[in-house]
């Protein structure tokens, strides 16, 4: 925090800034009014407050200081000191991350809410809009019918396309796959398109028995407590040797951050072991091919902006034959999903998302590609408002299309 | 809230007022090292959406004489936009759109609060660009770099920002609103009478608030490519810019970076790759048509190697790109050469005669050493600015200190050279002690502009002239420069 000299690199990069051109909104006023907390012994007044909860720890300003400040680890240690009100909502929804059995039945209720035609109702008769919840409902997710339940299950490499050996492909090794909460249960889809693609690039995977919710979210909203906590079961559970593939970048950025998060030797070797699925892929020798389309990508701020992992992904879609490959005009700027912020701040989310949705359909894509699950969602959603018919697919949901036999 | 806070709710709009105590210090400081270390903060912070906003607002404050301070993006490396006499800071930046790209008549029309980066952005598919191209491009404002008249590492051959303003509206101290360089005109030049264009442009929000810009544009050169030359002896460096010049070759850039900046650039971006092992590196841009472009690179090659250690150049438009992104950034990733230290922006914008670079670079490493401070140079060698970077703990009070005093000597060495105290960055008041000593009765001719167009002297107080400006609570700054060495506490 002391090494920010206040040259304001990171102003345009941060998206509550653009959005109010209000320095008090930037990263850099928000790490000034802590320094007047913390330096000064300025109260914690509402404006404060305000200020650093509207922060959508999207890290793009960490990303681009030259300085080396980062955000996230300021705003997380910042947020489990100050006095926050949870509604009786969020506190259930933390709940139910935390354990993977409950979440599971939540899903399931929701499935049956989805399939029974009781959303139907809901959305007709406007009791949605009556509740003030029609923007957040149409960020639910469609949830499958089964689930991905992690009990140490493997899956076998398999051989290339075009090749008929029934031997399994002996060059890629066992990986780990970190399977996630919404993951694997509202979005299990997901994770099994994830599990087949990686069968197909040669990799064994395991999903290992034990683990669950990564902890990100916690520790996004101040309960330090319980997002170590979380971490210290992840790290048991994944104990010993192998690589740790996750296909979420809010989560992946989370499990990479356990050794600064706990501060001992077995979560830095964690941290060490963790990878993005693009990370697993790129260079992999993986056929894919699609009919010819033109596809955006959208950088998932936790993995631009917190891993630095922007060229994987574009190099892997690069390699599908057929795919047209669109920038987007804003590129490195948030979609307004980060975590919960959306649920939190509807109104700026919202516009960020409107934002989103508008350089999205200025690209010409006909379908827009991400890496995380919060995004994906936050999108889909924008682009329906927007009466885009533009597809939304998480990055595994391609390749598990482009790679099919 | 304030009678004043409540007054300006009413004659502006609810969300245009931040009293907030946490959020007004967000409105005390830029990037100087003297807000950084010693911050202000304004009674009230006012985010400007209209002219008229800015015209109803000056008027208020001008009847009550209440400091007003404009500020754009706060960049600024001078204390120039800070409120170091309270009052009220006047944001521009929410004012950020661009209003007419006029392709024909190569001009632009835009509101102050646009980033400089974005206009060149919303140029680029015209082929047009606003040549003017400071360091912080990608977050200072137009209206700022007019205030400031900032040049920018392309002024060696395309000028400052002052060249390429053709045009303001100005909200002058009493809340009028004047609109220079003829009324209405879309003429690319003018000789009709005053130049107050000229005048507006780097009086730094002490004469009047820009609300428009009127700006001249050029067709984006075809071509480029860069000569990168390392240099064992630093003397080399300074003959080879006279050479190059001598040989009729003019570059669109010429920058000098120091050992510990090339340190620097690579721990900023590793996949750069630079050598380390030279005095300095001196980066020579050819811009023009593309067989053009090869020539003057070969030509620079030839004339240069025999000085030079190593001499390579691309018209690779990538590598070129990653290199000037990393030039632009290196003043604050000079921080990071060593842990726990930060930049200080303060003596970091003089400039001296070409000739005399050698002579002036080597009188910095001597004061680097006299008070022990690291210092990593840079800067735009081809027109003689340079950008001393000193390293500072600013937890550690004898060397914040000594950083005041490496200042001072850096400033009195500028003049001593027969150069300026800043070269782009402006005055604020982090140099404005150094005026009377740099313009001498000159200043008092300033002086006399200042009072007929600002009476009560509410505009900026602090900024250019030294002395504290007569107001109903007369307040000093809180804490000049020459203060600073004597108690930083």
């Amino acid at each position: 925090m002391l090494s920010c000299v206040r040259c304001g690199a990171c102003l345009t990069s941060c998206p509550t800034y653009v959005l109010t051109a209000n320095e008090a909104e930037g990263p850099r006023g928000r790490v000034a009014m802590i320094r007047a907390v913390v330096e000064d012994g300025l109260p914690l007044t509402d404006d404060f407050l305000a200020h650093q909860q509207s922060c959508l720890v999207c890290d793009a300003c960490t990303s681009t200081c030259p300085a080396g400040v980062r955000m996230d680890p300021l705003q997380v240690a910042l947020r489990s000191v100050l006095p926050r009100r949870r509604s009786l909502g969020e506190r259930l929804g933390f709940a139910l991350l935390g354990d993977l059995r409950l979440l599971r039945a939540a899903s399931r209720l929701l499935r049956f809410y989805q399939r029974s035609g009781l959303q139907w109702l809901a959305r007709n008769l406007g009791v949605l809009r009556l509740l003030g919840i029609s923007d957040k409902e149409r960020l639910l997710p469609r949830v499958p019918g089964s689930f991905l339940t992690p009990s140490g299950q493997v899956y076998p490499a398999e051989p290339p396309r075009g090749v008929t050996a029934d031997a399994s492909r002996s060059d890629g090794a066992r990986l780990r796959f970190f399977a996630g909460c919404i993951m694997s249960t509202a979005l299990a889809d997901l994770d099994q398109a994830t599990i087949r693609v990686l069968q197909r690039a040669g990799f064994e995977a395991e999903v290992t028995a034990g683990q669950g919710c990564c902890g990100a979210l916690h520790a996004h909203t101040g309960d330090l407590a319980r997002a170590e906590e979380l971490a210290r079961r992840n790290i048991d559970a994944f104990a010993g040797e192998g690589t740790i593939v996750v296909n979420s970048a809010g989560c992946g950025a989370m499990l990479k951050d356990y050794g600064h998060l706990l501060g001992t030797a077995d979560a830095r070797a964690f941290s060490a072991r963790v990878k993005d699925l693009t990370e697993i892929l790129a260079g992999r020798p993986l056929e894919l091919r699609i009919e010819p389309e033109t596809v955006a990508y959208q950088d998932a701020c936790h993995l631009a902006h917190a891993q630095g992992i922007r060229q994987q992904p574009r190099a892997i879609l690069r390699a599908i034959e057929g795919l047209d490959l669109k920038e987007l005009r804003d590129g490195g700027m948030c979609c307004g999903s980060a975590g919960v912020y959306n649920v939190l701040h509807p109104e700026q989310a919202g516009e960020l998302q409107r934002r989103k949705a508008e350089s999205i359909i200025a690209s010409g894509a006909t379908t827009v590609v991400t890496c995380n699950p919060g995004c994906l969602l936050q999108i889909r959603a924008g682009l329906e408002e927007a009466g885009a018919e533009i597809q939304v697919k998480h990055l595994a949901e391609l390749l598990d299309e482009a790679s099919a036999r | 809230m304030t009678a004043l806070a409540a007054d300006l709710r009413a004659l502006l709009t609810d969300s245009q007022v931040l009293d907030g105590p946490a959020e007004l210090r967000t409105f005390g400081y830029d990037a100087s090292f003297l807000t950084q270390m010693w911050p202000a903060e304004p009674q009230v912070a006012v985010i400007a959406g209209s002219t008229q906003d800015v015209s109803r607002l000056l008027a208020y404050a001008n009847e009550r004489e209440i400091p007003i301070t404009p500020r754009g993006a706060s960049t600024g490396q001078a204390a120039g936009s800070a409120a170091l006499n309270g009052g009220i800071v006047l944001s521009l930046n929410g004012m950020n759109r661009i209003l007419e790209v006029d392709a024909a008549n190569l001009q632009a029309f835009c509101q102050p609060g646009v980033v400089h980066a974005k206009l060149n952005e919303a140029l680029a598919p015209l082929r047009l660009v606003f040549p003017p191209d400071p360091g912080s491009t990608k977050m200072a404002t137009v209206g700022g770099m007019a205030s400031t008249n900032a040049h920018g590492m392309r002024a060696v051959k395309y000028g400052p920002t002052s060249a390429w303003v053709l045009g303001l509206e100005v909200v002058l101290a009493d809340g009028r609103i004047i609109e220079t360089g003829s009324i209405g005109s879309r003429a690319k030049q003018s000789s009709a009478g005053l130049e107050l264009t000229k005048l507006f442009v780097g009086s730094e929000g002490t004469l009047g608030v820009f609300t428009k810009l009127r700006l001249k544009l050029m067709p984006i050169p075809q071509a480029r490519a860069l000569v990168m030359c390392l240099f064992d002896v630093l003397e080399n460096a300074g003959t080879a810019v006279q050479r190059v010049f001598e040989a009729g070759v003019s570059p669109s850039a010429i920058e000098i970076l120091d050992q510990r900046c090339l340190r620097a650039v690579n721990l900023y971006r590793p996949e750069l790759k630079l050598r380390e092992d030279a005095e300095a590196m001196v980066l020579f841009e050819l811009d023009g048509n593309p067989p053009g472009v090869r020539y003057d690179a070969s030509t620079v090659s030839d004339i240069v190697g025999p000085l030079a250690t190593s001499v390579e150049w691309s018209d690779e438009e990538k590598r070129i790109a990653a290199l000037w992104e990393a030039r632009s950034l290196v003043g604050v990733a000079v921080g990071t050469l060593r842990p726990g230290s930060n930049r200080a922006y303060t003596g970091e914008d003089i400039c001296v005669p070409v000739s005399r670079i050698p002579e002036t670079l080597r009188a910095i490493q001597d004061i680097s050493a006299k008070y022990d401070i690291i210092i990593a140079t840079y800067g735009h060698i081809g027109g003689g600015g340079l950008h001393p970077g000193h390293l500072v703990d600013v937890q550690n009070e004898d060397e914040v200190r000594r950083v005041v005093q490496v200042a001072d000597e850096i400033h009195k060495l500028a003049l001593r050279m027969g150069g300026t105290t800043t070269g782009e960055h402006g005055v604020g008041a982090a140099r404005a002690q150094y005026m009377p000593d740099e313009h001498g009765p000159a200043l008092d001719t300033m002086r006399d502009i200042k009072r007929a167009l600002d009476p009560k002297g509410i505009l900026n107080p602090g900024t250019i002239f030294p002395e504290g400006v007569h107001l109903r609570e007369p307040r000093a700054l809180r804490m000049a420069p020459a203060e600073l060495a004597g108690d930083p506490g």
